[in-house]
């Protein structure tokens, strides 16, 4: 096999001790900017690209590879140890991640992030050498209206996000599918919800949102009930490391966030959020331990993490096979490949397949990087945690704050931080749910703009959502989820009354 | 405390909220000027959001009037004024370009006191101490933009 | 207490402040505005300028600010407030900010900065699927002109240069431009993606972006428009094809409101001297970008031209009142 040797010979050279020092150094720094929250893997690579240019192309490449993992990997270990998601795909992380840290299980929800990521870049990477030539076909034969048809199925997993209350679930979805509609409209270019303020015109950014809801929200309700309960945290209960129950527990979620991860990603519009959140549903209605939802189930961490890493390594499809950056991140990877006066595209693989498998080897061997640095980090990192609770929530909020700003240096967006901080205490006070508002941000606008440029293209005839076959069968499953538990639960009452 | 048949009142607040927030999707959408030439235009969506923010607001006084919204808990109230001053000094300063390192040692220092330490001082020094690390890392080596003041010019 | 911080404060600003007032004779400082998120056009325009300026001696240091936002007008909206009279600050823009700033309404435009000098372009193309009937861009405007709601063209966001072009092709084509069916698309690889797989008729966008597809087969160019007919390209131009369709996709520099001519010779001299470098040619090269240089009076007469040009396409396709 011939992507096998290409393969071989990329590994080959990523293995020099040399090269695998810049691995090394892109790791550590790509982790150290990367847990800055607001600012995501994609920011991070534009921010450190430029110390890559002194390198060689395959110096380059690897250390590229390195930044971009420690990115990712930054944002999930703040979304487990303070509640804080680095970027939007970290966030399903957060949900289950940050009360396994507060429960004294921080150490192994670290490793199954870790290791679960691993599992799923490889996986991915195989993927892409068998599936890729295939996969793109799917992905460019996807219409607006199957954007539309998979939306709504997303929108019926996020009710995995509830919790006990609809009536509260679906208010804050509906919060966050107001804040959605915030700022130009991408079809008519109009300016809605906006005020005349510049700042909005741009929408409301995710990042700032989570941070807000999540970091600053929670920094208020604890601070304001510490008087009744004094919050002791233990960095570690029980076994710092993952026990023979947690590796069962996590690698069918492994397999199945890959699952989710990859071909997503390889859609154009596909993203991470959509998948982690899928995964983060279907691990939640699969559990043998539904009790522990909510609470720190590690299923919950380790399939949205290997679904986030997946994707990853999807948006490489269409990057590396048409020259489709689909992402931000994958518009900066095309901007490493320029670096060297080529542009991916469909010709790529056949005239340069050394830079290709040079790339796909690189990012694996950064994937290796982050394992062997951050497992033995574990123990450090949930040390963390013993920082005297003043001190700790004191540098979660000076890191949020700098997060924020550094990606936007605006006191506007300062200001929409703090209200959201706000909100999220009173939400918390109140029993909302966070979640569904940080989910309606990001599926709201989607929805609605593949919706619009689905109709506008059909010139109004709504038949188009049901002509197209993959958006019809997607369209028959989200019936399918939205009716089922109704049925089942007017099935179990009729069986219960027959009693 | 057993409000179990009491009317709610916060409840009832957050669900007039909620109203309002409708309210003024719908008075933002008759503002918009473009409909859209083919298909579907940019106001479908804010009304159907609206719409559902109405019935939610709805949902939630009927919770409220009932006396079935959760039980709370006391809160500190100064607690959560001195992060909030914290933040706001925070904005004020950058804003008025004092530069990141004094903003981010006065919220340090507001959030550590907020959590119960009572010694200022050490704190602003240890925001600062802290402020100088993170902006020579992030600043410095790592070519971040982060706001300029008096502070930042000098290192 | 934070009254003394203040009072610190303020007096560490007029310290410096003073400090800084010292001229600098040699060699300017130069900030550059890039106001747009890192890694779009802009900040890349600036990035490179930023290594040019260096590499050429024609600055003693660059620094490089991104204020995102808005197609450019938020990060306009602050220079345009924070430069004012300052000599050693440039801010990179170009075409998109010149429809963004009639679109968002923005309350400062470009007639309060001081104009520099225009940098790069890049010429637009219309491309459709390969296995469409569609062969040159007569056919195109046939087809226009039959049914002009059935014709969809995919492209950037809306009243960005994809946008106006599109406008403009409909209208040449003796068609309503207030009719055309543009969609627009978050990004280019999404709208490419709804070309290759045949869901609009026809795709907008920057050359490079779809160059790979045309060699790889993908893609029909059907039309590029520069006035003239490039080398290396086998695209016929619009002009020549019989269709008035001439628009560039250009990048330039500006500097802030009230500088003085001392100030604004300095600037243009040091901007002069960069494109001249051979760390220029090289960024261009690299990039794919044309150069496209123009200072002084010229470029402040092809900016108005611009804006008067660009206001009326909007008001033909219903964006701008």
């Amino acid at each position: 096999m011939d992507a096998f040797a290409a393969l071989a010979t990329g590994l080959t050279v990523a293995l020099q001790p040399i090269n695998l020092l810049y691995a090394l150094i892109g790791v550590l720094l790509g982790t150290a900017v990367g847990v800055l929250p607001g600012i995501g893997p994609a920011l991070t690579v534009a921010l450190l690209l430029p110390i890559t240019f002194k390198l060689d192309p395959a110096g380059s490449l690897i250390m590229f590879a390195g930044i971009y993992y420690g990115g990712m990997y930054g944002g999930s270990t703040t979304a487990i140890l303070i509640n804080t998601p680095g970027e939007s795909a970290s966030l399903a992380t957060a949900l289950e991640g940050n009360k396994m840290a507060k429960a004294g299980r921080g150490g192994p929800a670290l490793a199954t992030a870790a290791i679960g990521s691993f599992v799923a870049g490889t996986l991915a990477t195989i993927g892409i050498v068998f599936l890729a030539p295939w996969l793109v076909e799917v992905a460019v034969s996807f219409g607006p209206e199957d954007y539309f048809a998979l939306m709504c199925v997303a929108f019926i997993t996020v009710s995995a996000t509830f919790g006990s209350s609809p009536i509260r679930g679906l208010t804050a979805l509906f919060i966050g599918l107001t804040l959605g509609i915030v700022g130009i409209d991408r079809l008519t270019g109009q300016a809605r919800l906006s005020f005349s303020v510049p700042e909005l015109l741009d929408g409301v950014e995710i990042t700032t949102l989570a941070v807000g809801l999540f970091a600053v929200g929670e920094a208020l309700y604890v601070a304001s009930r510490r008087h009744k309960h004094a919050e002791t945290l233990e960095p570690v209960r029980g076994s710092l490391w993952m026990t023979k129950e947690d590796w069962k527990r996590s690698w069918k979620p492994w397999l199945r966030g890959t699952m989710f991860g990859f071909p997503i990603g390889a859609l154009p519009a596909g993203g991470a959020e959509i998948p982690t959140f899928l995964s983060y549903s279907t691990e939640r209605k699969l559990t043998k331990h539904p009790e522990e939802f909510g609470h720190g189930a590690i299923e919950g961490v380790a399939g949205p993490e290997a679904a986030n890493n997946a994707s990853a390594a999807g948006t490489l499809v269409p990057l590396l096979t048409l020259g489709l950056p689909t992402s931000a991140t994958a518009a900066m990877m095309l901007a490493g490949f320029q670096q060297y006066g080529l542009n991916p595209g469909p010709l790529l693989f056949a005239e340069r397949p050394d830079l290709v498998w040079g790339l796909i080897a690189s990012l694996f061997i950064a994937n290796v990087m982050l394992l062997v640095l951050n497992l033995p980090l574990v123990g450090l990192w949930v040390r963390l945690l013993a920082i005297p609770q003043p001190w700790l929530y004191a540098g979660i909020l000076v890191f949020a704050t700098m997060g924020t700003i550094a990606a936007k240096p605006s006191v506007v967006e300062l200001t929409m931080l703090v209200a959201f901080g706000i909100m999220g205490y009173v939400m918390r006070r109140f029993d909302y749910p966070i979640a569904p508002v940080v989910v309606g941000l990001i599926l709201g606008p989607i929805a609605e703009a593949q919706l619009r440029r689905a109709l506008q293209i059909s010139l109004g005839d709504p038949m188009v959502l049901l002509q197209s076959p993959m958006s019809a069968t997607l369209l028959a499953i989200s019936a399918v989820a939205l009716i089922a538990p109704f049925v089942m639960k007017g099935l179990g009452k009729l069986n219960n009354s027959d009693d | 405390m057993d409000g179990s048949r009491q009317v709610d009142r916060a409840g009832m607040a957050l669900a007039a909220l909620l109203l309002v927030i409708a309210a003024v999707i719908f008075w933002d959408t008759s503002n918009l000027q473009l409909a859209a030439t083919y298909g579907v235009g940019p106001k479908a969506m804010p009304i159907v959001v609206a719409s559902g923010l109405a019935l939610l607001a709805v949902g939630n006084a009927v919770l409220a009037w009932r006396g079935d919204f959760p039980a709370r808990e006391d809160t500190d109230p100064k607690a959560i004024l001195l992060i909030l001053g914290g933040l706001a000094a925070l904005i004020a300063i950058i804003g008025l370009g004092g530069g990141f390192i004094p903003a981010t040692a006065i919220l340090f220092a507001a959030t550590a006191t907020a959590f119960g330490r009572r010694a200022i001082l050490t704190d602003l020094a240890i925001g600062l101490v802290l402020a100088v690390a993170v902006y020579l890392m992030f600043a410095k080596i790592l070519t971040l933009s982060l706001p300029m003041g008096p502070i930042e010019r000098l290192l | 207490m934070s009254l003394s911080v203040q009072g610190i404060l303020r007096a560490l600003t007029v310290a410096t402040a003073a400090f800084a007032a010292t001229p600098a004779l040699a060699q300017m400082e130069l900030k550059i505005i890039a106001p747009a998120a890192p890694g779009g056009g802009w900040d890349q325009t600036a990035r490179s300028m930023q290594q040019a300026m260096v590499a050429s001696g024609a600055a003693k240091s660059a620094q490089v600010t991104n204020i995102p936002g808005a197609g450019g007008t938020v990060g306009l909206a602050q220079f345009v407030n924070t430069a004012k009279g300052d000599g050693n600050t440039l801010m990179v823009n170009g075409f998109v900010m010149v429809g963004a700033i009639l679109t968002n309404k923005s309350p400062v435009n470009l007639d309060q900065v001081t104009p520099i000098a225009k940098l790069t372009e890049e010429m637009q193309i219309i491309v459709v699927p390969a296995n469409s009937p569609i062969k040159t861009a007569k056919d195109l405007a046939d087809a226009v002109k039959k049914d002009v709601s059935k014709v969809t063209f995919a492209g950037g966001s809306a009243g960005g240069v994809d946008h106006i072009m599109a406008a403009l092709f409909v209208g040449s084509s003796g068609a309503d431009a207030s009719k055309v069916n543009y969609v627009p698309f978050s990004g280019g690889g999404e709208s490419l993606a709804a070309i290759i797989g045949g869901k609009v008729t026809a795709g907008i966008s920057g050359y490079a972006e779809y160059e790979g597809q045309i060699k790889a087969g993908r893609l029909r160019a059907i039309g590029i428009t520069s006035a003239e007919r490039r080398p290396g390209i086998a695209v016929p131009t619009f002009k020549e094809q019989g269709i008035d369709l001439v628009i560039t996709n250009w990048r330039s520099v500006v500097a802030g409101p009230g500088i003085n001519d001392a100030q604004k010779k300095a600037l243009t001299d040091a901007v002069d001297r960069m494109v001249k470098s051979n760390a220029w040619k090289e960024v261009l090269k690299q990039k794919g970008w044309d150069d496209a240089f123009v200072s002084g009076d010229a470029f402040a007469k092809f900016l108005k031209d611009e804006q008067t040009r660009v206001r009326k396409v909007l008001a033909d396709v219903g964006l701008v009142k």
